[in-house]
This record gives C-alpha cells, structure tokens and sequence, in this order.
C-alpha cells in the first residue's frame, strides 16, 4: 500500500509540472501583451515605462527563459506577482482558495448526502411515481444555468423573503476574523467569535445551498443508475436469499458495491466546484477563486492564470488520489488487484 | 441510528439559526446608515498607492483618503479651485506658483509642508507607473518655506485641471520614506500605503481587500473644508445586478454602476441622480491604405459620418446619454455647443458612398466585445452600427475579441475600423489632442501632420496657447474641422447612474473620481 501510494505522489507532481507547462503554453498562445493589457493609455505609450514593466516582471526574457524562472521560484513557493493585484500570486491565493473552499466543501457534503439518498430511494423505487419525480427534479437541477438559480435564489430569499443576508462573505459592517485558515466559519469558531461565525455560516448558506442544487441532480442521477446496476447482482440476491433485512441489503451490499462510480463522479463535481464557481461568486459578490481567474485571465496576468491553473491541477490530482485510496477501502477486489 | 438522526438535527439547527442571523445580518447592513455609509462599485482596484493608482475605483477611494493641491467643487470639473493650495498661473503659463494654506495636517497631525508636496509630486514622476506622464515635462521646485513652484519649458495652461487628480495627491513623506518610499523606480511603500494611509483627507484606510472590500474611517485630525459626516464608509466589490438588491434592500445605500435599465423605476426610498459621463465612445477608419484602402477614403469616412443616426444610438445607450458635439465631451471646457454635432443624413450618406467608389466593399468593425460602459455594452452597440450603415449601403463585418486582446491591435495601429473608448486623464480640452494627427489615437489610425497640415497646426496652436479666449477658439475650430474631415466619429458619451438612499446627500457625478464621499452627508 505504501508503495501504491508513494508511486502515486511521484506521478501527481510529475503531473503537476506537466500543468504548469500546459497552462504556460495556452497562456501565451493567447494574442495580445500583458503590459498592454495593463498600462493605462498614456503608460502604454511611453517606452520607458513599458520596458520597466516588462523587465519588472520579466517578460522581456525569452518564453522558455521565463518559464525556468518560474519553475525555480516554484520550489522555493514563490509564484510571482500578480500583475492584476500588483500582490504576490501565493497571498492572493492564499484568500480566495479558503473563500471558494468553504462554499463548495458545504456544497459537496450536502450534495453527497442528499444525492445519494434520493438517488437510492429512486432506484429502489423504480418506475414509480416517486422515481419519475426524483428523475425530473434532478434533471431540472442539472439542467438550469447555475448564475440564474444564483440570481433567483439571491432575489427570493434575499430580497423579497428577507431571510438571508445580503453578498459577500460578511455584514458590510463586520470584521473578517483574524486569518488563520482563510475558512471565516472556521476561523471564528477557533477564535470563539460567535457573532462572526453566525454572520459567515449566514452569508455561507445560499451560495453553497446554489451548488448543492446542481451537485445534487448530478449525483442523484449517477446513484441512481449505479444503484440500479447492483440492486439485481448475484451478492445481493444471496443477501436477500439469506432472510436479512432489506435496510442491512441495501447499505452493506448495495450501496457499498455502487460506491465506485459516486465517488468518482464527487470527486470531479469537487474539482469542478474551485474553478467553476465564477459566476455564482459574481452574484454573490464572493471573492473565490473563480473570480480570480477570471479577472486574472481577462487582464493576461500569466502569474494569476498560472497560480490559479496550479492550485485546481493541484486539488484535482489530491482528490483523485483520495478517491483512487478510498475505491481499496470500499472494494476489496481493488486491493487484491 | 440515533447518532445519524442527532446529526441531522443538529445540521437543520445550525441551517436555521445561521439562516435567522442572516436576516439580520442584512438588515444591520441597511440600519448602519448614519454611522457607516455603504457603497457598492464594481472594483477595477490594484493599488490605492496615490502615485501609483490610476484606476476609478483607486481613484474613488484615494480621494476620500488624501488631498490635492487643487480641486474641483462637486461635479463641476470647468474650474480648478485651491484646495491644499493656491495658485497662480503665469501669463506665458509656464509657472504654476502653489502657496500651501497654514495649519493643514496629515492624520498623524504633523502638519503638511513644502517638502511633503515636492516629495509627493518627484515620486509620482520618478517611479514611473501609470499616472508618471501627467507630470512629464514638469519641474517641481520648492520656492519657500510654504511655497511649490510647477515650471515647464512649454505653456502648460491644462495643469490647474491636472493637479486635482487624486493620483496627485500629496502623501505624508516622513511616513512614507520610513516605509520603503522614494521618488525614483526603487520606490517600494505600495505594499505599506495598501495597508494604511499616509494623507490630510478626511478618511484613514483601515482595510483594503483589492478583490472585495475597502473599509474607510474618519481622520480625526482632519481640519479641512470637507468634514465627512459618516464615521465608517465601505466600499464593496459588487456586480451590478447584485448592487441593485443591495441598495433596494438597504443593505447598501449607494450604489454606482446601475444601467439606465437597472436604474429605471427605482423610486420610494431610493434617488437616481443620471447624466452623462466623460468617456466618449468613438469610431475610428483607419487612414493607411495597407491597412484598407476603403476606410482611408476621405468619401468613405464622410458616408461613415452622415449614415450613422446618433439619436438612435442614444436610445441604446439609455437615459443620461448625450451625443458628444465634438471630441471633447460636453462636460468639459473647450467642448464645441451641441448643434454644432454630427447629424443623420442617409442620402448624403448614400451619394458619398457613391463617389467614394467603395460601395460593396466590406469592412471589419473591431471592438473590445466584453467592455460595458454605464450599461452601454460594446457589442450590442456595435449590433446596432452595423446595421445602421448597411441601411446606407456600406458593408460591416463585426471583429469581436476580449479586450485584452483586442488592445494589442488597437495600440498598434492595426484595425481598419474600431470602436473605442476614450476615459479623460484629466477634465482639460488638452487631453482630446491626442485625436490630432500624429496624436497618441492619431497615430493608431495612422493620421500624420502631413496628411492634414491644417488641423496639425490648429491642435499645435492649441496646446500652447496662453490667452484662454484663443485658446477655447482653437479647441472648437480643432474639433470642426476634426467632425468635418477627421477620422474619428464621436458617438456616444454613455449615461452614469448613482443609485442612492434619500437619506443620502451631497450626491454628484465628478468626472475625475466619480464620487466625492467625504461629501456625502446625512438627510
């Protein structure tokens, strides 16, 4: 096992090189100049001042040139300065990755919850009234454009029902907790700052309960089929053959057998949530991760972009680790293998 | 079995109770009025270093925090007034004499000297960051124990309109050499003045998160004219459709960036204070023949001109929008009367398509598709063009790209047609000379002084005149002729909507920093 799980951190950093190359490549392929992009007009025009920026941030130095240098700062843990925010990318970072991951660790626990009982009582209940309704609602979950169930939900629960609290991480009014993890609920709570942490669990609930929306149609749908595909097999008939109760059949041979595919798919819906999350962020004017990729890509901040591409390649190669670990736990035939 | 149903319950409560403080989370942000103001902006923040800044947001919030030597009142930005200063022009308007007003102080109470304006203005100079040309061709001189004297070899009669820019503000240089500052490129006091203040204004930065939020307070030892009546003001990173629930709901009280759409029926406890807004959304026609040897035809530009019904635009671009007469914005001294602006005429349009022989020949509208300004999206704007001028005839392909791309080829004098905008970098008929042949935007378009010697020669009579009766003359003439044979077509000048609570006063547009909020007061 250990041998297992040592060859697989060789191959995710190796993977992790492989990302910073290809986001380095795709980011200059992009038409256009950074100090263009980020001088004013009259800055823009005045060589000197252009020739400072560039030397400032070493894009005067040859592509191949700039991207050893970023390499080497890479392993001392400096990611450059952001030309967006002037700031150096690890701070940036090191305030939107906790702001994006607070709403989407929320979103995929109550996603795995509530997905994977919906979708074990639909295939339980196949082709029955409930099933057909269960189907539809996670179709309707998947299928609307999450920034409009974003606007709509900010709209309702917000603005005309009154029971939630307005954008942002916190009251206008408050002061963030002192930073420890960057998770404000977390934060709080170690600092014993209740009203804090009743204010940040608030400005938390309609956002993540937006993503839990999606995440939910998704994996009801994906037990669902996954349930369906166990509930016949040869184990289950004998576990049922033997007398034992069908709650036991259910949770120990059925679900634990349609558990690879759920956590693959949790896995990806995970990753997706860092990155993806931009215009839910908008409309809740959340200073996540999205967002700062996105500001970054659209003012061709290349340490921004960079940062931004290494931190999800980076989430996205843990958590398929963990799940890769978790399928030996759950299923044995993956250890024997 | 019992444990899961205790977690469960234990969720629903933290979902309840979380969910209840949230209503009053909102309604505390709404109540705060009085103390603390809210404002909510779409950021286009990097810095609130005054040398440094040159953005609207950076702008906004740097004027709140330090001051001027000179100033404008409200929203009128026609004329320069003291304000850490007086001055005096010089006839030749070579020499700008500033005489510091006794007993101004910074927050730290020490008072503000001779030496703070000359260390603030070199710095500005010396680190070369985006508001460095302001001051180019400038000598700053300190003349007296409380005089500043600004020199240039040239007649610089637009500096009075310069100096109010808040990205010249004059910062206290006891504080800010002790952090790293200096008035060259090795300057390194950003990252200390992005975490505090160093000015005389009438707020103290006390926190700064470049992506979300600003959080301002009251500068107790301020002893200026401008005395801010909230003791907190917040400024928040908020997309539009998001501001209009926050300021509906009282979360915030003002908010900046509506559309004359979103602003459209707000009423009850809200006012909406429109206008125009300074930029000026312009199309340009490429003058190299390499570059389309249709849009370098002076018939085809004429076609250009007469086919576009400007009135038309201005319903796009919703309540609040004007028609520029000229380049120069209508809010601005120099800019030409309103009759005097481009008008719709779709025969003529027609007869000079005609005999510019490129009739059936396209063309490529390139523009910065993702660009909205006051609502006014670029690309429905451009939607619109195109359709205009296929009413006259003339062939429009749409070239949309993000504007980070996009302003690659427009710096570099490579698109046939564009549409563009053009953000005043001070409120002065000098800073429209760009649009002169061999301009900053005159050379994109590649327009040489040889192309047009007239217009040359009336921009460069302009831009030294000293005799301001002379010098207005020329700025109108320079536009004139600029409508009848330039090319550039100047569109639109999109609206600006402040979406404010009645309990809010002191509400105005100002072209330079958008809103004074120092300013705003209490009802």
């Amino acid at each position: 096992m250990a041998r297992y799980v040592a060859r697989r951190i060789a191959i995710a950093l190796l993977l992790v090189v492989g990302v910073t190359l290809v986001t380095f490549v795709l980011t200059n392929l992009v038409p256009g100049d950074a100090a263009t992009a980020n001088l004013g007009e009259q800055a823009a025009n005045d060589p000197a001042i252009v020739a400072a920026y560039k030397a400032h941030y070493g894009l005067d130095q040859p592509l191949p040139a700039q991207y050893v240098t970023y390499l080497g700062n890479l392993l001392t843990g400096d990611l450059g300065e952001s030309q967006l925010t002037k700031r150096p990318v690890a701070t940036d970072l090191a305030a939107a990755v906790p702001a994006t991951m607070e709403i989407a660790i929320g979103a995929i626990v109550l996603s795995v919850l509530i997905g994977v009982g919906l979708g074990t009582l639909a295939a339980v209940r196949r082709g029955r009234v409930i099933d057909q309704l269960l189907r539809i609602v996670s179709l309707v979950g998947i299928s609307l454009p999450t920034f409009w169930v974003a606007l709509v939900a900010f709209y309702v629960f917000y603005y005309q029902l009154d029971i939630a609290p307005g954008s942002g991480r916190l009251s206008p009014t408050a002061d963030a907790p002192p930073g420890i993890t960057g998770l404000y609920t977390l934060d709080a709570l170690l600092t014993g700052n209740w009203a804090t942490w009743l204010d940040a669990c608030a400005h938390l609930m309609l956002p993540t309960l937006v993503l839990t929306a999606y995440c939910v149609g998704l994996l009801t749908r994906f037990t669902r089929s996954a349930v369906l595909e166990v509930l016949d097999a040869d184990h289950v008939r004998a576990a049922r053959a033997k007398g034992l109760p069908e709650r036991v059949v259910l949770t120990r041979y059925v679900l634990r057998a349609a558990l690879v595919p759920i956590l693959t798919v949790t896995g990806l819906a995970f990753g997706s949530l860092l990155s993806g999350t931009v215009l839910v962020e908008s409309v809740f004017a959340w200073p996540g991760l999205g967002a700062y990729a996105y500001e970054a890509a659209s003012h061709l901040d290349l340490p921004g972009v960079m940062g931004v591409g290494l931190v999800v390649g980076i989430v996205y190669l843990v958590v398929n680790l963990v799940v890769d670990l978790l399928y030996g736990v759950i299923d044995p035939r993956v250890r024997v293998s | 079995m019992r444990r899961t149903r205790w977690a469960c319950l234990a969720l629903v409560a933290l979902a309840v109770s979380a969910c209840s403080s949230g209503g009053a989370g909102g309604a505390s942000g709404g109540g705060a009025a009085g103390d603390a103001i809210v404002i909510d902006t779409f950021f286009d923040l990097k810095t609130v270093d005054p040398g440094r800044e040159y953005e609207l947001t950076g702008n906004l919030l740097t004027k709140a925090m330090y001051e001027t030597l000179l100033t404008f009142d409200g929203g009128d930005v026609t004329k320069p007034l003291p304000g850490l200063a007086d001055f005096t022009l010089s006839p030749d308007a070579t020499t700008l004499t500033l005489t510091l007003k006794p007993g101004r102080v910074f927050s730290d109470g020490s008072p503000v000297t001779a030496d703070d304006v000359v260390f603030s203005l070199q710095r500005v100079q010396g680190i070369k960051g985006n508001p460095s040309f302001l001051l180019d061709g400038v000598t700053v001189a300190k003349t007296g124990d409380a005089t500043v004297t600004l020199t240039s070899a040239k007649p610089s009669p637009a500096l009075p309109y310069i100096l109010p820019s808040p990205a010249l503000s004059i910062v206290n240089s006891k504080v800010v050499k002790a952090n790293g500052g200096t008035a060259d490129a090795n300057d390194g006091a950003e990252k200390f003045l992005n975490g505090a203040s160093a000015g005389s204004g009438p707020y103290m930065l006390s926190s700064l998160d470049v992506s979300s939020q600003a959080k301002l307070v009251r500068n107790p030892a301020y002893n200026g004219p401008d005395k801010p009546a909230y003791g907190t003001a917040i400024v928040r990173n908020v997309a539009a459709p998001t501001q209009k629930l926050n300021v509906q709901r009282g979360d915030s009280q003002v908010a900046l960036d509506l559309s004359s759409d979103q602003a459209k029926g707000l009423g009850g406890s809200l006012e909406v204070t429109s206008g125009a807004s300074a930029y000026m959304i312009f199309l340009l026609l490429s003058q190299d023949p390499g570059i389309s040897a249709v849009t370098s035809n002076p018939d085809f530009a004429t076609a250009v001109k007469k086919a576009i019904d400007y009135k038309g635009l201005l319903e796009v671009a919703g309540t609040g929008a004007v028609q520029p007469p000229g380049m120069i914005p209508s809010l601005f001294a120099g800019a030409l009367p309103a009759e005097k602006a481009m008008t719709f005429d779709l025969e003529g349009a027609k007869a000079a398509l005609a005999k510019s022989g490129a009739a059936g020949q396209s063309v490529k509208l390139s523009y910065p598709s993702d660009v909205t300004l006051g609502g006014l999206s670029f690309q429905t704007l451009a939607e619109r063009l195109q359709s205009q001028l296929t009413a006259a005839g003339i062939t429009v392909t749409l070239a949309p790209a993000p504007v980070a791309t996009e302003l690659d080829a427009y710096r570099n004098g490579k698109e046939q047609m564009g549409l563009w905008y053009w953000g005043p970098d001070y409120p002065y008929a000098a800073d429209y000379l760009a649009f002169a042949p061999d301009g900053l935007i005159g050379k994109r378009v590649r327009w040489t002084a040889a192309q047009s010697p007239a217009i040359a020669d009336i921009a460069g009579k302009a831009a030294v005149a000293s005799d301001e009766a002379a010098r207005t003359q020329l700025y109108q003439q320079f536009q004139e002729q600029l409508n009848a044979s330039g090319p550039f077509v100047p569109l639109v000048q999109p609206p600006t909507n402040i979406v404010s609570a009645k309990s809010v006063s002191g509400v105005a547009y100002n072209a330079v920093w958008g809103l004074d909020i120092a300013g705003l007061g209490v009802r």
